[in-house]
């Protein structure tokens, strides 16, 4: 488990060592964006409330099932961040998420539009303490605009902007992706412009106020769409597992499974149809051609790879020189050679939970990403952060916890509590 | 002091952003990506945010172009490229010529990232190396973008092909397809429909870009810290990998592999689309409080008797009854009237609807050209176009569309005079040897 490769991406440096950033933000879009920070080194506080802590997503499990009491959904956005919880609706919590904003380079929210503003603490409050501060406020729709006040979920988000509509079979259903991508890229988009502002500072020693709308985002990646509707006057409808746009470009049933398989250059395209010994489909050498005969194209690879392996017909195409890829699952992903020699299979050991297994795609090699820690319970480091960061003695601490302002975990709740054999010592670091 | 809005909308409005300065302008991007949005649209959030892009394309243009829905093109350049092109200066350079080579190994050392999404060891094999690349520009930070990565198993001997680096690719083995899809019990759909599914738009490509423009902005804010380049090794099949929610995580923990399930959600209930009057809704309410919120509105509150508890809930036997019963309620209203009756819902608990529109029922919203989300934009050399402008609004340093596209080679004399001093004479040289 831990080999050579990962001791060096340990040995280096963090990108972003030095940046503090304050994370009060909940279910995924929000944690996403912080986490991608996180695993580049940033230092990120992750505010929650009391007991409960985000109960919209430490409560999400297939089946209900919390191993380790661990939350699948909360750990897969969370990793590498300390953890607080600070009930916002009393004055003395609002004092806190003041004085931690003060201290801190970046503050991240996704509650509804103005909700910050009119506790005190939103970015026009905020820059007075600290100019230098990027804010980052990720809703659906944005904060404003006719939809502003609209509340949003990932799979609305994809609903609305018609990506589920053009995903899928036309004979089929839409199907919006289980991942929540509106979600997720919007939170990678989101991390990417905090980084830009950060530039920014440099420079010019100020802060800014971010405003991004996961819907947006969404429609942004929606390639050719709008400008195809626009010059046909059609809309553009979903076409199952065959790309349109790129001939050929697809995913086929093999006798044993799924492969994509896809030939776009008049070489690549050329060596596909010699693979299934096929000279009548080389009459439509330019991809113009093939774009348009892809009714008659598609079918005939779908039944020719049909009749082979997925194995077969990844062997062929690296000896002829098309692309094709087997359909991965996190199974077979987890078990590859190449993505665990790459180490983006991820496995490490929590010092709470034990070992975990996570994707990390981040190889920058001066400076790689990497995970350290999964989720913590709710409240896990308080004394941290009230005590190191702000500087309290442990009695101010003490009279916050009697007054209800900060909190620990609740076992009445889902997963917000320690592994059941802890310790009581294990994993905490004050 | 002024509503919240208000001031928002005053200090975001993209409408204003030409008076603004841009975070990276003082950031120059080589792109020399070939047949790859994931690499166009890495530079095209570069570009968006003030960064000097320079396009390189072989003389015959970058594949890309040439891939469009219905082969349609306007002047020669596909409507997907159309959208990418956008504030990049367009070059061209024959790397696998001799000459064109050295232009770019004259201009590497002028640049701040390069960007190339060629098969692994590709520029290696020309000549351009990354030891070359450093040796020429210390402070460059080099990100190559490819499925299979620089390095690792498959990618070590002749292994890979030398293709294209494909959006299907991505999807299918970054396990993403895997989980989308209507699951094989489905049996009331043809079975060709019931298979791992690629998403409609190019979303391998897509966060594949984005997750490099995002290391590769962390790599410069490193670099403004400690003035060190480095290489930067993404692979689009694991961007989406890392985007695929709890998948792996969980195999890791419990061995349970995660496989499609239409429209409903593994580990939540409600939190799917159902059928309304007019087409699909989407409804959530998955947390107890919220979905007693839910089956309130309906007036169905022996649902929440029958199903009290996530476990209930998340057992994918009861997704479909669960929402046969929901669909009762919902199949009688349109999904206006639906929209209405959830945002009026003033009780316990937080439960949300929202309509699930058609591509052509979304572009005629106006939330997304009031935010400049989406824009009718006059371009100079392809004219009136619809497209997407920019989702990012930023109080002092936004983003910014200031061209669509430019032709193959548009932008040959002013880069190249720029940053290499050629001259007419020079450049017909070029053009003849068919280097540029």
């Amino acid at each position: 488990m831990f080999d050579e490769k990962f001791r060096k991406v340990m040995s280096k440096n963090e990108a972003l060592e030095g940046f503090r950033v304050l994370d009060i933000t909940r279910i995924i879009y929000g944690p996403w964006a912080a986490n991608l920070l996180a695993v580049m080194g940033a230092e990120v506080i992750h505010v929650e409330m009391p007991k409960m802590g985000d109960l919209l997503i430490r409560g999400v499990s297939p089946g209900g099932v919390f191993p380790r009491n661990l939350s699948p959904g909360m750990m897969c956005c969370n990793s590498n961040k300390y953890y607080i919880a600070v009930d916002m609706h009393k004055p003395e919590g609002i004092e806190i998420i003041k004085n931690l904003a003060a201290k801190s380079d970046v503050i991240m929210e996704n509650f509804k539009p103005g909700t910050f503003d009119r506790w005190g603490i939103g970015y026009r409050q905020l820059k007075e303490i600290n100019p230098g501060i990027v804010y980052v406020s990720m809703q659906g729709f944005g904060n404003w605009g006719p939809y502003a006040e609209r509340p949003s979920y990932d799979a609305y988000a994809q609903g609305i902007t018609g990506l589920a509509e053009i995903s899928g079979f036309p004979d089929g259903l839409p199907v919006k992706s289980q991942a929540w991508i509106g979600d997720y890229l919007s939170g990678t988009i989101a991390a990417f412009l905090t980084l830009t502002a950060l530039h920014h500072r440099e420079k010019t020693g100020q802060g800014q106020f971010i405003d991004l709308s996961q819907a947006e985002v969404l429609m942004r990646v929606m390639d050719w769409t709008w400008l195809f509707q626009e010059k046909t006057g059609r809309r553009r409808e979903r076409s199952g597992n065959w790309d349109m746009a790129v001939v050929p470009s697809l995913i086929a049933k093999t006798s044993d499974g799924f492969v994509a398989i896809a030939a776009f250059p008049e070489n690549e395209y050329l060596a596909l149809c010699d693979a299934m010994g096929n000279e009548e489909l080389k009459k439509y050498r330019e991809p113009e051609e093939r774009i348009k005969n892809a009714r008659e194209i598609y079918p005939i690879i779908d039944r020719w790879a049909s009749e082979r392996t997925t194995d077969e017909i990844v062997e062929v195409s690296k000896k002829l020189g098309f692309a094709a890829a087997p359909v991965m699952n996190s199974k077979t992903i987890h078990e590859n050679p190449h993505f665990n020699a790459r180490k983006t299979v991820w496995k490490f050991e929590d010092p709470l939970y034990g070992d975990l297994a996570y994707p990390n795609p981040w190889h920058l090699q001066g400076t790689p990403g990497r995970i350290r820690w999964t989720m913590r319970p709710v409240g896990f480091d308080n004394e941290h952060v009230m005590i190191r960061i702000l500087g309290l003695n442990e009695s101010e601490v003490e009279e916050l916890y009697e007054k209800e302002v900060l909190g620990k975990w609740d076992e009445n709740f889902p997963a917000t509590s320690p592994p059941k054999d802890w310790d009581g010592k294990k994993g905490i670091i004050y | 002091m002024k509503d919240w809005t208000e001031w928002a909308k005053e200090n975001t409005d993209p409408k204003k952003a030409k008076e603004k300065p841009q975070a990276l302008d003082d950031i120059k991007v080589l792109d020399l990506s070939y047949g790859s949005y994931a690499g166009l649209f890495a530079s095209s959030l570069l570009s968006e945010m003030g960064a000097e892009v320079v396009r390189v394309e072989p003389p015959e243009g970058d594949i890309a172009r040439e891939m469009t829905p219905e082969a349609m093109k306007i002047k020669g350049t596909g409507l997907a490229y159309l959208i990418e092109g956008r504030n990049k200066y367009h070059v061209t350079a024959d790397i696998r010529k001799a000459r064109g080579l050295e232009i770019i190994e004259e201009l590497i050392p002028k640049f701040d990232v390069l960007i190339e999404t060629f098969p692994p060891k590709y520029l290696e094999k020309l000549g351009l190396g990354r030891e070359k690349i450093e040796a020429l520009n210390p402070w460059i930070i080099h990100c190559a973008i490819n499925n299979f990565g620089q390095e690792g198993p498959m990618v070590e001997g002749d292994e890979v092909p030398e293709t294209l680096d494909y959006d299907v690719i991505a999807q299918a083995f970054g396990g993403f397809a895997w989980t989308v899809g209507l699951p094989e019990d489905y049996t009331e759909f043809p079975e060709h429909t019931r298979v791992p599914t690629r998403m409609g738009n190019w979303m391998g490509w897509y966060c594949g870009g984005a997750m490099a423009a995002f290391s590769i902005m962390t790599a410069l804010l490193y670099r403004d810290l400690t003035g060190e380049g480095q290489f930067i090794d993404i692979s689009p099949a694991e961007a989406l990998m890392a985007l695929n929610n709890y998948a792996f995580h969980l195999y890791h923990l419990t061995g349970q592999v995660i496989n499609r399930v239409a429209n409903f959600e593994p580990a939540a209930y409600a939190y799917n689309y159902v059928q309304a009057k007019d087409g699909l809704v989407f409804l959530a309410g998955y947390a107890d409080p919220n979905w007693q919120a839910l089956c309130s509105i309906i007036g169905r509150d022996d649902l929440v008797e029958k199903y009290p508890t996530l476990k209930e809930r998340t057992n994918p036997k009861n997704f479909v009854p669960m929402t046969t019963e929901i669909e009762k309620f919902t199949k009688q209203k349109t999904r206006e009237e639906i929209l209405k009756i959830w945002l009026e819902y003033k009780g316990p608990g937080v439960t949300v609807a929202g309509e699930i529109l058609k591509p052509d029922e979304t572009m005629e919203i106006d939330h997304w050209y009031e935010r400049g989300s989406l824009v009718k934009f006059k371009d100079r050399d392809y004219g009136d176009l619809t497209l997407q402008g920019l989702p990012a609004k930023m109080s002092e340093s936004p983003p910014n569309l200031k061209w669509a596209c430019r032709p193959v080679g548009a932008d040959n004399k002013f880069i190249y005079n720029k940053y290499l001093g050629f001259d007419s004479e020079v450049l017909k040289k070029l053009e003849k040897e068919k280097v540029i």
